[in-house]
């Protein structure tokens, strides 16, 4: 058991590393060329027609964000292909119908498999779980990067898909 | 003397826990430098966590590195040796608690524990493991120190 001078002690130096690196932290933030904002906005905004995306989604530079509704709509065209970019465990629990999956985590592994037989004037529709995840958006900019002309985002994703109770599968 | 004891003085041994505590202060320093050149990067990645309120993700991002980064440093050295230790295990239990959280929800996560580089991404299970490893360090070194190699024992002598 510590004792009472050596418990204050501790404390001291607890106090001491904390301190000492948070100070240091803000400075080195507010002098180096690579510093951020100390009070972030991180909440989920709305684009200017009312969809909710997450903070890092840039209007008018990333890919279009659409609605349910508009999902609704391309999901009666053959044309439109549904891309899912969450892990496949979560792909095999259930997804939009007729879907494939690309999990944005595991690109490089998958990709090759899958890009291959999209034309890149293929019209894409990326999600993920919800608003509460970003891989659809990522898995869209990656998409827009290698030249797919088309892509969209539904943010609303699987959660948003399920619970209006539309055309669901599961497994492979 | 019964195997046990035997196994008790080996894993307390002075020479051992020095080479703990330098392990994992050696861990925690370059664990640090990573996130301290990619602040932005970090700051999503805490976000991605989806546990800290909004406004205090980017404090959390800018200060938690440097934290981490002195408790090392004084962790290698042997200044403030129980604190340091106390501090990396209470931290270790933090990051326990927040990527169980996230196992448990079920997120896809990019730990942020080395690298801001998602590549880097590991699975959830095996960064459990990996963490509890250093945890065990951590009390050892808290618990066994003995202000042995310190330099906190060094000045204390002159």
């Amino acid at each position: 058991m510590p004792t009472p001078l050596k418990l204050s002690h501790i404390i001291l130096g607890t106090l001491v590393i904390i301190l000492a690196g948070s100070a240091i932290g803000v400075i080195y933030n507010t002098f180096s060329p690579s510093g951020i904002t100390l009070k972030g906005n991180w909440s989920p905004k709305t684009t200017s027609d009312s969809l909710i995306v997450p903070y890092g989604y840039v209007e008018g530079q990333d890919p279009p964000a659409i609605s349910l509704d508009y999902a609704m709509m391309k999901f009666q065209s053959k044309n439109t292909v549904f891309v899912d970019a969450r892990y496949p465990e979560d792909f095999k629990a259930g997804h939009v119908k007729g879907a494939i999956n690309l999990p944005y985590e595991e690109f490089e592994k998958y990709s090759p498999g899958i890009l291959p037989h999209l034309p890149t004037a293929q019209e894409i529709i990326a999600y993920c779980d919800g608003t509460e995840c970003e891989t659809s958006l990522l898995l869209a900019r990656e998409l827009a990067d290698l030249g797919y002309e088309d892509v969209k985002v539904f943010f609303g994703g699987w959660q948003e898909w399920r619970n209006a109770g539309l055309s669901v599968e599961t497994g492979d | 003397m019964s195997l046990l004891k035997l196994l008790a003085r080996i894993i307390t041994d002075k020479r051992l826990i020095l080479l703990f505590r330098i392990i994992l202060g050696i861990t925690f320093v370059y664990a640090s430098l990573d996130k301290i050149a990619h602040p932005e990067q970090f700051a999503r990645i805490v976000y991605n966590y989806k546990i800290l309120p909004g406004f205090l993700i980017n404090l959390f991002a800018v200060t938690l590195p440097w934290v981490e980064f002195v408790a090392g440093l004084f962790l290698i050295f042997g200044i403030f040796t129980e604190s340091a230790s106390l501090l990396i295990s209470f931290l270790l239990v933090v990051f326990i608690v927040a990527i169980s959280i996230n196992l448990f929800r079920g997120i896809n996560l990019n730990c942020g524990c080395f690298s801001t580089d998602p590549a880097g991404a590991k699975h959830g299970a095996s960064l459990l493991v990996r963490d509890f490893l250093y945890l065990f360090l951590g009390i050892m070194v808290f618990f066994f120190n003995r202000s042995f190699a310190t330099l906190s024992a060094l000045l204390r002598r002159r």
